[in-house]
């Protein structure tokens, strides 16, 4: 046995450093990304055609697929995308036997990905943007109830805000100014319950129309609490047109893996436990600004999408664990069961299940991380919009124009762009905005 | 333990390879376009069609329709309007505006005007041959049939979820206005629930 455990030491040594290589080679930056931050979506999508995409990450695909069509501007195109993904996730709700298995036995990364609630609130998001841009707002109106229902069904607590308001101002646009009012109030209850600030245009939305359908009391409520000084009624509004600018600013951050490895001093066993982790990036642009003529608007952060992800990673991360300390009974058991057949095919089982260890980083990796909103009421007529992208320092560092917008009474127009410029700061499994889960593995755990 | 752990992970192999075999293979099977089909419990071409069967059915029994004979001596000419789709779903609403004015063409108890799209196309004909059609086989202009009567509607639904049951109401809400003075003359409605269940396993 001792001599078994030193002939084969290195072999096990060799496939520790192979495994090592795979986890430093995710670290260089994917050629998609690069084309997705240099705004080359088109390059990008031939990028994304090239790869290989298995059938359990076809939600995935379409997801890329659809934002990398939205920036190229083909926002038809782009929602046929975000509608096959949402067919495949609502198809993957249903539990897979086989595929719970798999990752018992192999890796989380078996599972065929469904998409995590926050993910699928911006997919409905995404596509209700896409509408508004074709000034199809009965479309978006349609999509609006299903995000309603999905977010009825889906969250209990915490919901994203940023989907609420966005709900709201389709059922604004589509001239429904109860139901908007209800949706603006559950993005107020959405950003106070994840103690985030209130935007002042939500703020401004919320006193508006509670003035308007004369809800006097949560009028005063508001009134007191937001000590705004000056919102325009909705009699006032109704005279303009409205342009509304929705910037989607950064890449949300990428999971990585953290693993940790061990030699059994005993049988010279490899061990090997991985969970995925966060890295934390930096957009470029942090604020906006609209311009016509002699109106400004300032824009304001309405969603940080970076924090919904750590918080979901943060709660399927018992989950996770439970599968990885699964796995690890499962494998041992089969080394050992091989073993007493012959040593060589324990060694080899022992291999295999090393190297098949692999935490699930996939994710939506074309999405923002922050999202940008900027309203300017004007008055009817036609308009030339600039919109002025600044970074955290205040300096421009992009600008986008829309000729000649026309604007008739109480319409809204919608724009919606990409600036994916970001920067990781961080790639340290144990920095703050990640799970603070600690796996002990000094002894075998079967 | 060994033998059993052994066993489950030999049949967690034979359920891989029986998933990888179930999707090898896709199966093409033609029906009848009238075969009520349902899959996901989403509006289809069944509820389209009945829907559009039923209500004009309806409106082609209602008064408003000899009384307008009586009185005018000839059948009314009736247009479909705009059919707003406030539902939860992304409705084809032309298949179902298709369905209604095949159902009310077919009937021959009215006169059926062309859509607004389809006039401007016809009229640039029109037009077109004005300047380049043979004078004994020109169209002439403001010769065109004005409708009488305006058909417009509403698809709603009210969506309720618990857990992997689903119940889907639709109403499709449909009025008929006379355009010469605005008068309502028939207001019909078509109800549909479905209880939809989705699977809580899959392969």
């Amino acid at each position: 046995m001792p001599s078994f455990v030193r002939l084969m030491r290195p072999v096990l040594l060799a496939a520790s450093l192979a495994v090592g290589g795979c986890v430093s080679a995710q670290f260089q930056q994917d050629p998609l990304e690069r084309a997705v931050i240099d705004r080359q979506p088109a390059q990008a999508l031939t990028i994304l055609e090239k790869q290989n995409h298995k059938d359990r990450n076809a939600a995935l695909y379409h997801l890329n697929k659809a934002v990398l069509l939205r920036m190229e501007g083909e926002f038809k195109a782009s929602n046929a995308e975000l509608e096959a993904a949402k067919q495949i996730s609502q198809q993957l709700e249903a539990v897979s036997l086989r595929e719970q298995a798999d990752a018992v036995t192999v890796n989380d990364a078996m599972r065929s990905y469904l998409p995590p609630p926050f993910e699928r609130a911006m997919l409905h998001c995404l596509e209700i943007l896409n509408y508004l841009q074709m000034d199809d707002v009965d479309g978006a109106h349609v999509e609006a109830l299903q995000q309603d229902v999905f977010l009825n069904q889906h969250y209990e607590k915490n919901e994203p805000p940023f989907a609420r308001y966005l709900n709201g101002l389709v059922f604004e646009a589509d001239g429904e100014l109860s139901d908007a009012m209800i949706a603006y109030r559950k993005a107020y209850q959405a950003y106070r319950a994840a103690g985030l600030p209130v935007p002042q245009q939500l703020q401004a939305d919320l006193l508006r129309l509670t003035d308007y359908l004369e809800l006097k009391d949560e009028h005063d409520k508001f009134e007191e609490q937001f000590k705004l000084k000056h919102w325009p009624t909705q009699a006032e509004l109704d005279k303009q047109g409205e342009v509304i600018a929705v910037v989607l600013s950064g890449l949300i951050p990428r999971k990585h893996e953290t693993s940790i490895m061990v030699q059994d001093p005993e049988n010279g066993r490899l061990h090997r436990i991985s969970i995925p982790f966060y890295e934390t990036r930096k957009p470029q642009v942090e604020n906006m600004k609209l311009v016509s003529l002699n109106n400004t608007s300032e824009g304001e952060l309405f969603a940080r999408l970076d924090r919904q992800a750590y918080a979901n990673l943060e709660d399927a991360m018992p989950g996770i664990i439970a599968r990885t300390v699964a796995r690890v009974v499962v494998k041992n058991k089969l080394s050992d069961n091989m073993a007493e057949r012959s040593q060589l095919l324990g060694a080899i089982t022992n291999i295999a299940g090393f190297i098949t260890e692999q935490a699930d980083t996939r994710g939506w990796n074309t999405l923002p991380q922050d999202i940008l909103v900027g309203r300017i009421a004007l008055a009817p007529g036609n308009h030339d919009i600039h919109i002025e992208l600044d970074n955290s320092a205040g300096n421009m560092v992009g600008s986008e124009t829309k000729q000649q917008v026309a604007l008739r009474p109480k319409q809204k127009r919608f724009f919606s762009w990409h600036w994916p410029a970001s920067h990781v700061t961080s790639r340290n499994p144990s920095h703050e905005t990640n799970s603070s889960t600690t796996i002990y593995y000094r002894h075998r755990i079967d | 333990m060994n033998y059993r752990l052994s066993g489950a992970l030999a049949l967690a192999a034979v359920l891989s390879v029986g998933g990888l075999m179930q999707g090898c293979s896709t199966s093409v099977k033609r029906v009848s376009t009238d075969e009520q089909i349902d899959l996901s419990g989403a509006w289809n071409d069944t509820d389209s069609r009945l829907v559009s069967q039923e209500m004009i059915s309806d409106v082609l029994s209602r008064p408003w329709l000899s009384e307008f004979v009586s009185r005018e001596g000839q059948q009314p000419a009736v247009i479909v309007g705009e059919v707003r789709n406030l539902s939860h779903e992304h409705i084809n609403v032309n298949t179902f505006i298709g369905d209604m004015e095949r159902e009310l063409i077919n009937s021959g108890k009215v006169e059926f005007v062309a859509s607004s799209g389809e006039r401007g196309e016809i009229r640039a004909e029109r037009k077109d041959q004005e300047l380049h059609a043979r004078e004994d086989t020109r169209n002439p202009m403001g010769q065109e049939l004005g409708a009488d009567f305006m058909l417009k509607g509403t698809i709603n639904t009210i969506i309720d979820t618990e857990g992997k049951q689903e119940v889907r109401y639709y109403q499709v809400d449909l009025t008929l206005i006379r355009l010469a003075d605005n008068r309502k003359v028939w207001v019909g409605q078509k109800k549909i629930k479905k209880l939809v269940k989705h699977p809580g396993l899959r392969w």
